[in-house]
């Protein structure tokens, strides 16, 4: 059996401990979200943000490509620039996707779509110099390409921001969830000073400890502060089916599905294949685009609407093409103008970009706004906490000198 | 004064690089903490190629007269076909479908510059349309990979196939033929200063063909086999051929012509190595239709049709011409 001295003595240093340990691991913790909330908004958001430009970029340069095919002769200046504008985005995308991409997949992504790219362009421009010399093996040469484009750049491009997204989501949910060692050693604090009232009332005949009970206080209000901050800050965040993470990504979706389907419009006068093959993977690309697409949007906003009008315009390129009208069909899909499929393709891209813009900037906004939601937590939990460990020195010394 | 303080500049960065260069080599043994990735580039051929080990039975025994077709009857005048024939059946549908290639230059190509199909197999067509219909243009052209020709047929795809389809008794288990239009042998293109002077040659080196092709059998026939890739069509092998990827290429002379019109790097060498002839596919129920396509061939023989399409599209590549293959029949 230990002396009194010694038992109350060892309870208090215990508890003090115990108290500046939480302290320190509380504000580390919340210090940790906001350091997270910053990488988020400078790096997390941004790459995310990128791999999804970078796809979009990708796959307008091969329709460009496609296109200046498609019209025979000489290239139109206009498709050219389309062309390489096309390809300026890409490279933009691409340096922003490398920025800060810390981890070895990333990195190896990025490797293989930067190495790809030359090689993709080095085809085509094989492509137009047999093209512009009347040499039909151009043609052979912008399939090569537009495989290469099809079954490996995208694919990449594709798994890069399904990454990234992946990413963006851990971060999200490391910010707004819940603290777990912070609120154990918070719990374990509470249990340690119900244990040491106890035993100090067994030893001291007095009921309550003042410096204990305040402890205790202090270890509940910063737990109510952590419950406090973390439903603010999820509230912000919003990571459910209907927050704005969910509708950029299925808005980002939307936009790659409608990419893959034009690609298969534009596939189908190239290689003059059987129109009926090419429909039924049209219409799978589309009916997903469509399922997206309302999912976010109003059937009457301004996607859906351009979406429906660039349905019309491949129903008449479809009928034209059925109708052995090639000609017609290939303006339809390529020509100048606004009724062209091509023009109506860019109308649906263009509101999808504006509708991504504005779910980005809320899922920025959310991730700033539970950054707030943490403003002084860490410097809060740590003077509640250091201020327990000081109660309890202070509060049971007094008993403990009674024994000495 | 500009100079010299960007000579100073340029000192100064230099002492700091090589600082920082002391620094670093004084914290030797800092490995990096991620390896470097390496890259695997892969062998750069065009998608749908690959190696063929064994040589396709497109030819098959000679066990029947692979070139003997139906004997043309009295030919029906155009726009007016025999009710419940297939020219008649055709003839209600308001085109032709016919099998063509596009990606075969001089036989059946894209013109870059009007992206439309031309060529000497596309001219025939024309000229069957044109009995048929009283129309050249009544046509809807089908471009299918020169593996799928005999399917296209079997499955009714297309009412004809005029796409260099060699006759042969392999083939006529399935479809029919016409009587044959045109008679070539197979060489070989390759590279200039490549050494690769005769079929001998090959042995060890890569041999591009394109699947489900007559022209892969005498390859595979060959003493010292060469390695063969196949492609889905004879550009794609150009392409591979101008960067590196085959030593060469090898089946019908009028092909190989086509190719090298497209490259002056390029020689066609070596002996013929087998002969091919290209009749018109048809499906194999539709006699009716063999005798009109062998009258409509029969017809541009004999007024002249024929020669002038092989001066307009074939003389300036191939040699002269003793006129159009005499046509052999079987009944």
């Amino acid at each position: 059996m230990r002396t009194a001295p010694g038992a109350i003595g060892t309870l208090v240093v215990g508890l003090v401990i115990l108290c500046l340990v939480s302290g320190l691991v509380c504000a580390n913790q919340f210090s940790d979200k906001r350091t997270r909330r910053d990488t988020v908004l400078e790096y997390t958001e941004p790459l995310a943000n990128a791999a999804q430009r970078l796809y979009v970029a990708l796959s307008a340069a091969d329709a460009a490509a496609s296109s200046a095919f498609l019209s025979g002769g000489i290239e139109s200046t206009e498709v050219r620039t389309r062309y390489r504008q096309a390809l300026a985005d890409a490279a933009v995308a691409l340096a922003e996707a490398t920025t800060g991409a810390a981890d070895q997949q990333t990195r190896e992504i990025v490797a293989k779509i930067s190495a790809e790219l030359p090689t993709y362009t080095g085809l085509v421009e094989s492509a137009r110099a047999n093209n512009r010399q009347g040499w039909p093996v151009g043609a052979a040469y912008l399939k090569q390409a537009s495989a290469l484009m099809q079954s490996s750049l995208l694919k990449n491009a594709e798994e890069l921001e399904k990454t990234r997204l992946a990413r963006l989501h851990e971060a999200q949910r490391a910010i707004s969830g819940v603290p777990v060692l912070s609120v154990v050693l918070l719990i374990l604090v509470l249990l340690a000073c119900a244990l040491g009232s106890r035993e100090l009332a067994r030893r001291t005949n007095r009921r309550v400890n003042l410096g204990v009970l305040t402890a205790a206080g202090a270890a509940a209000l910063t737990l109510l502060w952590i419950a406090g901050t973390t439903i603010a800050a999820t509230s912000a965040i919003d990571t459910g089916s209907k927050g704005a993470t969910a509708r950029f990504e299925t808005l980002a979706r939307a936009r790659i599905f409608a990419q893959q389907a034009r690609t298969e419009e534009t596939l189908l006068l190239v290689t003059r294949g059987d129109v009926t093959e090419s429909e039924s993977r049209y219409n799978e690309k589309i009916d997903s685009v469509r399922k997206d697409l309302l999912a976010v949007v109003r059937p009457d906003s301004s996607p859906a609407l351009a979406f429906a009008n660039w349905q019309d315009g491949h129903r008449s390129q479809i009928n034209s093409y059925k109708g052995n009208d090639y000609r017609a069909a290939v303006d339809q899909s390529i020509g100048g103008g606004n009724a062209t499929s091509a023009a109506r393709f860019a109308g649906l891209d263009d509101s999808l970009r504006e509708e991504l813009d504005k779910a980005r900037e809320e899922v920025r906004d959310g991730v700033d706004a539970a950054g707030d939601a943490l403003f002084l937590s860490p410097q809060t939990t740590l003077i509640l906490l250091f201020a327990a460990a000081a109660a309890v020195a202070l509060g049971v010394w007094p008993r403990l000198k009674e024994f000495l | 004064m500009s100079t010299r303080n960007g000579l100073r500049l340029r000192r100064s960065r230099l002492l700091l690089v090589a600082m920082v260069a002391t620094l670093a080599a004084a914290c030797g043994g800092n490995a990096p903490d991620s390896p470097t990735t390496r890259l695997e580039v892969g062998d750069g051929l065009p998608v749908g190629s690959s190696e063929i080990t064994s040589a396709p039975a497109e030819r098959g025994a000679d066990t029947c007269n692979a070139t003997a077709s139906l004997r043309p009857g009295t030919q029906p005048r155009p726009g007016n076909m025999p009710t419940g024939s297939t020219m008649a059946k055709i003839l209600a549908s308001g085109k032709l479908r016919v099998g063509v290639d596009q990606n075969l230059f001089l036989f059946g190509f894209r013109d870059p510059a009007t992206n439309q199909l031309d060529g000497f197999d596309i001219d025939i067509a024309k000229e069957i349309a044109k009995d048929l219909f009283g129309n050249p243009g009544a046509l809807e052209l089908h471009p299918i990979d020169t593996a799928n020709r005999v399917t296209a047929l079997r499955d009714n795809e297309v009412d004809l196939v005029v796409q260099t389809f060699s006759a042969t008794c392999e083939r006529r288990r399935e479809i029919e033929f016409s009587t044959t239009y045109f008679v070539t042998d197979q060489r070989i293109l390759t590279t200039k200063g490549n050494g690769i002077n005769s079929a001998a040659d090959l042995a060890g080196r890569r041999v591009c063909g394109v699947f489900r092709t007559t022209t892969l059998e005498a390859i595979f026939n060959l003493e010292k086999r060469p390695k063969v890739i196949g492609m889905t069509n004879w550009l794609d092998c150009l392409t591979a051929l101008q960067q590196g990827q085959v030593d060469a290429v090898s089946t019908d002379m009028p092909i190989l012509v086509g190719l090298k019109r497209q490259d002056p790097n390029l020689v066609i060498v070596g002996e013929a190595l087998a002969p091919d002839n290209y009749a018109v596919g048809v499906p194999k129920q539709a006699t009716d239709m063999v005798r009109f396509v062998n009258g409509v061939l029969e017809r541009i023989r004999n007024d002249g049709t024929w020669l002038t399409l092989y001066n307009d599209r074939l003389r300036a590549d191939l040699e002269a011409t003793a006129g159009p293959p005499a046509p052999r029949y079987s009944d």
